[in-house]
C-alpha cells in the first residue's frame, strides 16, 4: 500500500488526461458525431411513428364518438317519431348495437417511455374492434403494415444502443490497455504512483461519459420536452430511472467485457478481432438461437387447425339455426316492426341467428384460444429464464417492456379485452334474450373500455431483473479482468 | 496458370491459419441446422396445408340443404400452400399469415400469421438459410480476406511478387479464386444437402421446378458473395495495414447488414405512406356504399336496402347486382395498397446498389416463393375464388329463389349446387415467372457485381511494385 497513495487524485488525474488525450484524436470526434447522429435519427424516428400511431388511435376514438353520437342522435329521433330506424341500422335493436353496427374500439394507448422503443408495436395490434363477434374473428392484427417493413423493424433508439453501442465502446476502447503497451507507454505510466486499475477505471469512466451522455441524457432531454405530460405523470420518472439503468447496465456489460479481453495482454488487432467475434455471437446469433430454441421447446399450436375448427363450429352453428336464418326480411313492407314498442323490440330472425351463432362459436373457440395465450406465456417465461443467454436480448426485452411496447404489456391488453369482451357481451345478451329495446339512457351503461395500466411494481420488478441480469456477467468478467491483471505484463 | 498458382497458394495459406475453421465451421453449423429447422416447418406447414384444404372442400360438399346465401355466408378457407423452398428463406411468410376466409360479401384478408405467436425476439431475425447467408456470409468473406492484400504489404511480400512482374490483376484474379473456392468448399455442400432436402420436399410435379428456384436462388448468393469478394479485395489492396482495411470493411458490413434494412424500410415508408387502417377502410366503405347506391337506383329506382321497393323477389338479383358492383372497387383499393407497398419495396431493390443486400433480401424471397409478389397473386387468385363462389349463389338464387316471390328465403339448394363450386386448386407460379418478378433485383446484384469487380481492379492497379 505504501507505494501506492491514496488513488482518488490519480484518478482525476487519469481522467483528465484521458479527456485531453481524446479531445486531439480524431477518433473521438468521429465516433461521437456518428453516435448522436444515430441516435437522434433513432429518437426521431420514435417520436414521428408514435405521434402516427397516436393520432391514428386519436381518429378512431374520434370516429367511434361521432358514431355512437349519430347512434344517439337517431334513437331519440325514433323516439321522437321523427325518424324510421332501418333494418341494418337501427340503434333501438340490441342485436344490432352489439355488432358492428355499435361495436366500439378498444385502444392500447402510447406509454410515456413508448417512443424509445418500438418493439412489437407494430406486429400486436393496438386497437381491436369490440363486438358480440367470437374474439377469433375480431382478435388479429389490424392495422395496415407492408410485411417487408414487419420483417425488417423500426429504427428506434433500442436498436441502436443494443446493436451500435457495442460496436461505439469496441471503437473507443478495443486497445484500452494494448494501445499503451505497444507504444510502451504503459510502462511508463505504471513507474508513476499510479495502480493499474485506477488507469483502467479513469479511461472506463470518460469513455462511458461520451457515450452514456448521447444515449441517456439526450433521449432522456428530448422525451421531457416532447413528451413532458407523460413524463411528469405517475410512474413515469421512476420508468425513465430504470430505463436509464438498464441501458447503463448493458454498457458496463461490453465495457466489462472490453476490460477482459485487454486483461489477456493480446495485441490491439487479436482484441479487435475477438470482440467482433463476441458481438456478432451476442448480438446476432444467441438472440436467433434463443427465439428459435423457445419456438421450438414451446410450439405454438396450429393456426391451421384453429381455422379450421372455427370453420367446423360456424358451420355446426349455422345448421342448428338454419331456420332462424330464413326468416329474415320480414320486415319488408312493414317498416313499423323495427320500431321498439313498449319497451320491446322485434329482433330479425337472421340477426338473432347471427347473435346466437356468434356466441356458439366463441363459447366453443374459447378452449383452442386459451392454448395460445397459454403457449405464449409459457414462450415468455422461458425467455425470462433463459434470456441471460445473450445481454442483447436482456436488454431489448427489457427496453421495450418499460416503452410499454414489449410482449407482457400487449398480453394485459389482450386480457383486458377479453374482459371487456365479456362485459359487452354481458350487457347485450340478456337484452337480446329478452327483446329488450334500448333506450337513450342505455347509452351511458353500455360498457366502455378504460385501460388499466401495469402495476409500477411489476414493471420495475421486470426492469430490476434485467439489470440484474446484465449486472452478474459484467461483475463476473472484471472479476476475470482482475484475476487476469494481477499477472498483466506490461512490457 | 500463373493465376491458378497464387489461388493455390492463398487457398492454403487459409486453410493453415485455422480462420475457414474457425469462421467457417460457426457457419456451416448454423447453415446445418436452419436448413434442419426449415426442413421440419416446411413438412409440417405443407402437410397441414394440403389437408385443412382437402377437409375444406370436403365439408363444402358435404353441407345439407341449404339457402345458397347462407352457404356463401359460410364460405370456405383458402390455404397459401407452403413453398418447398420456404425450408431456405420464409421471407415474408411469418408475417403475413396463410389463410383466407372466402365468404360472402367482402374481401377478407389474409390472416393468423406466425408472427403474433412469437417471442418479442423475432425482431433479432428468424434463423434461415436466407439469413445467414444475407448477413453473416459478407461477414465470413471479410474474415477470411480482410489482410489478402494489405497482410502482405504490411510483410512486404506484395512488393516483392509485383517487383517479380506479376500483373496487379492477375494477382487479384487469383485472390479472388482462392476467396471464391474457399467458400465454395462451405457452402457448396450445403447447397447439395438443400438441393436433396428440396427436391424430397416438393410435390413430385413441382420437383423440376423447385430445384430452378433453388439453382437460380443460389446463383443471386454466388453473385452476392461474388460482390464482397471484390469488395473486400479492393478495400485490402487500397489500405495501408490489416487494420485498416478489417475496420473499414466491418463498418461497411454493419452499415449495410445491420442498418440498411431498418433505414431503408423507414425511408421508403416515408416516401411512399401506406394508408391507417382507419383511412383504408373508410375510404373502401365510402366508394363501396357509393358505387352500389347507384347500381341499386339504376336498377330499383331507389337507395334504400330491402324496403318496399325491393320485394324478395329480386333479392338473388339485388345480392348479385351489389357483389359485382363491389368487385372494381376492392380491385382498386386493394391494388393501390399493394402498389404501394411495392413501390417501398422497389426503393429498397433500387437501394441494393450501394447495399447489397437489399436487392439480394428481395431476390432470395422472390425466388423461394416467399416474398410480396407471390403473396399477391395468391390472395387475387382466392379473390377470385371468392367471387366465383359468390357469383353461383347468386345465380342460383336468382333461378330459383326469386321466382319463389315471398317465400325466397325458403329455397334449399341441395349438394348438386355445392358440386358446382370446384376446389381452391392454387398453383404456384413457376420459376420463370419468379424470374421475371425479380429481375430487377437481380440486375442491381450484377451491376454491384460489375461495379465491385471495377472497384477491385481499380484499387489493385494502383499496387506498384517500388
Amino acid at each position: 500500500m505504501s507505494i501506492h497513495p491514496p488513488q482518488g487524485r490519480r484518478l482525476l488525474a487519469v481522467m483528465r488526461q484521458e479527456v485531453r488525450l481524446m479531445l486531439t484524436e480524431r477518433g473521438l470526434w468521429v465516433v461521437g458525431a456518428l453516435f448522436l447522429l444515430l441516435v437522434a435519427y433513432a429518437l426521431g424516428n420514435g417520436l414521428l411513428q408514435t405521434a402516427k400511431r397516436d393520432r391514428a388511435q386519436a381518429a378512431v376514438a374520434q370516429a367511434d364518438r361521432d358514431t355512437r353520437t349519430a347512434q344517439r342522435t337517431l334513437l331519440e329521433a325514433i323516439f321522437a317519431g321523427t325518424a324510421q330506424p332501418t333494418p341494418f341500422e337501427n340503434p333501438a335493436d340490441p342485436s344490432r348495437m352489439a355488432s358492428g353496427y355499435g361495436g366500439q374500439h378498444v385502444l392500447l394507448p402510447t406509454a410515456p417511455l413508448g417512443p424509445v422503443a418500438l418493439g412489437q408495436s407494430d406486429l400486436f395490434p393496438s386497437q381491436y374492434k369490440v363486438t358480440n363477434q367470437s374474439r377469433v374473428v375480431f382478435m388479429n392484427p389490424s392495422d395496415i403494415e407492408n410485411p417487408w417493413h414487419l420483417l425488417s423493424g423500426h429504427f428506434d433508439l433500442a436498436f441502436v444502443i443494443v446493436y451500435l453501442l457495442p460496436l461505439l465502446i469496441f471503437a473507443l476502447s478495443y486497445n484500452l490497455l494494448s494501445a499503451e503497451r505497444e507504444n510502451g507507454t504503459l510502462r511508463l505510466l505504471l513507474s508513476q504512483p499510479l495502480r493499474l486499475r485506477t488507469l483502467l477505471a479513469g479511461k472506463l469512466t470518460v469513455r462511458a461519459a461520451v457515450l452514456l451522455g448521447p444515449a441517456v441524457l439526450l433521449p432522456v432531454a428530448v422525451l421531457w420536452i416532447a413528451r413532458y405530460a407523460g413524463l411528469t405523470a405517475g410512474d413515469a420518472g421512476s420508468t425513465t430511472l430504470w430505463w436509464a439503468l438498464l441501458v447503463g447496465a448493458y454498457a458496463l456489460f461490453w465495457f466489462a467485457l472490453v476490460v477482459a479481453v485487454n486483461a489477456f495482454g493480446a495485441s490491439s488487432a487479436t482484441n479487435a478481432m475477438v470482440l467482433v467475434i463476441a458481438w456478432v455471437l451476442l448480438v446476432l446469433v444467441a438472440p436467433v438461437l434463443l427465439n428459435l430454441a423457445v419456438t421450438q421447446a414451446s410450439p405454438a399450436p396450429s393456426r391451421t387447425e384453429l381455422a379450421t375448427r372455427q370453420r367446423v363450429v360456424t358451420a355446426e352453428a349455422m345448421k342448428r339455426y338454419q331456420d332462424l336464418l330464413g326468416t329474415e326480411y320480414q320486415h319488408v313492407g312493414q317498416g313499423a316492426i323495427l320500431v321498439p314498442r313498449d319497451g320491446k323490440i322485434e329482433i330479425a330472425g337472421r340477426s338473432l341467428a347471427n347473435y346466437r351463432i356468434q356466441r356458439e362459436v366463441d363459447e366453443a373457440i374459447r378452449p383452442a384460444l386459451a392454448r395460445f395465450d397459454a403457449q405464449q406465456a409459457q414462450q415468455q417465461a422461458l425467455l425470462g429464464r433463459f434470456g441471460a443467454v445473450s445481454p442483447a436480448a436482456v436488454a431489448y426485452e427489457g427496453m421495450t417492456a418499460l416503452a410499454g411496447n414489449g410482449a407482457r404489456r400487449h398480453a394485459r391488453f389482450d386480457a383486458q379485452t377479453v374482459a371487456h369482451h365479456d362485459a359487452w357481451k354481458g350487457f347485450f345478451f340478456p337484452r337480446i334474450d329478452a327483446r329488450d329495446a334500448l333506450v337513450p339512457a342505455d347509452f351511458d351503461r353500455m360498457p366502455t373500455f378504460a385501460w388499466h395500466e401495469e402495476p409500477a411494481d411489476l414493471v420495475r420488478g421486470q426492469a430490476a431483473l434485467a439489470v440484474l441480469q446484465l449486472l452478474v456477467p459484467s461483475l463476473l468478467l472484471f472479476g476475470l479482468a482482475a484475476w487476469r491483471l494481477r499477472r498483466f505484463s506490461v512490457a | 496458370m500463373l493465376m491458378h498458382w497464387i489461388a493455390r497458394r492463398e487457398f492454403t495459406e487459409r486453410l493453415r491459419d485455422g480462420r475457414l475453421y474457425w469462421a467457417g465451421g460457426l457457419v456451416a453449423v448454423l447453415l446445418f441446422t436452419a436448413l434442419a429447422v426449415g426442413w421440419a416447418h416446411q413438412r409440417g406447414a405443407h402437410a397441414e396445408q394440403v389437408a385443412a384444404q382437402a377437409m375444406d372442400y370436403r365439408d363444402w360438399l358435404h353441407q345439407d340443404k341449404r339457402h345458397p346465401h347462407d352457404a356463401a355466408h359460410q364460405g370456405m378457407h383458402a390455404f397459401k400452400p407452403e413453398p418447398p423452398l420456404s425450408m431456405v428463406d420464409a421471407g415474408i411468410n411469418p408475417y403475413i399469415g396463410s389463410t383466407v376466409w372466402l365468404q360472402a360479401h367482402r374481401q377478407s384478408e389474409v390472416k393468423f400469421n406466425a408472427a403474433q405467436d412469437a417471442t418479442g425476439l423475432q425482431r433479432f431475425g428468424n434463423l434461415s438459410v436466407g439469413w445467414i447467408l444475407q448477413v453473416l456470409g459478407p461477414l465470413l468473406v471479410i474474415v477470411l480476406g480482410f489482410n489478402a492484400f494489405a497482410g502482405e504489404r504490411e510483410q512486404g511480400i506484395l512488393r516483392q511478387t509485383l517487383s517479380l512482374g506479376v500483373a496487379p490483376l492477375r494477382l487479384l484474379a487469383g485472390k479472388a479464386l482462392a476467396l471464391s473456392a474457399l467458400l465454395a468448399v462451405l457452402l457448396v455442400p450445403a447447397a447439395l444437402v438443400a438441393a436433396v432436402a428440396v427436391a424430397v420436399g416438393a410435390e413430385p410435379g413441382g420437383r423440376i421446378d423447385a430445384l430452378l428456384r433453388l439453382g437460380a436462388w443460389s446463383l443471386g448468393y454466388a453473385v452476392y458473395l461474388g460482390i464482397f469478394v471484390f469488395l473486400v479485395l479492393g478495400v485490402s489492396a487500397l489500405s495501408a495495414t490489416s487494420r485498416m482495411a478489417i475496420t473499414v470493411l466491418l463498418a461497411l458490413w454493419i452499415g449495410q447488414a445491420v442498418m440498411a434494412p431498418r433505414v431503408l424500410s423507414e425511408l421508403s415508408r416515408t416516401w411512399f405512406p401506406s394508408p391507417t387502417r382507419l383511412e383504408f377502410n373508410k375510404a373502401l366503405g365510402a366508394e363501396l356504399k357509393a358505387v352500389s347506391n347507384q347500381v341499386w337506383q339504376q336498377n330499383f329506382g331507389t337507395t334504400e336496402r330491402w324496403g318496399r321497393d325491393v320485394p324478395l323477389s329480386k333479392w338473388g338479383i339485388a345480392l348479385r347486382l351489389d357483389d359485382q358492383a363491389s368487385y372494381p372497387v376492392y380491385d382498386r383499393h386493394y391494388g393501390r395498397l399493394w402498389d404501394t407497398w411495392e413501390q417501398q419495396q422497389k426503393v429498397q431493390e433500387w437501394s441494393g446498389l450501394l447495399l447489397p443486400l437489399l436487392a439480394v433480401r428481395s431476390f432470395s424471397m422472390g425466388m423461394a416463393g416467399t416474398d410480396f409478389s407471390h403473396h399477391r397473386r395468391f390472395t387475387t387468385a382466392a379473390e377470385l375464388h371468392r367471387r366465383n363462389i359468390q357469383d353461383l349463389m347468386s345465380k342460383d338464387l336468382v333461378a330459383h329463389a326469386d321466382p319463389l316471390g315471398d317465400r325466397h328465403f325458403s329455397y334449399q339448394a341441395t349438394a348438386d349446387l355445392w358440386a358446382t363450386v370446384p376446389p381452391f386448386d392454387y398453383h404456384p407460379p413457376g420459376a420463370g415467372w419468379a424470374l421475371r418478378h425479380q429481375a430487377r433485383s437481380f440486375l442491381v446484384l450484377c451491376v454491384g457485381l460489375l461495379l465491385a469487380a471495377a472497384f477491385a481492379a481499380f484499387a489493385t492497379l494502383r499496387q506498384r511494385a517500388l
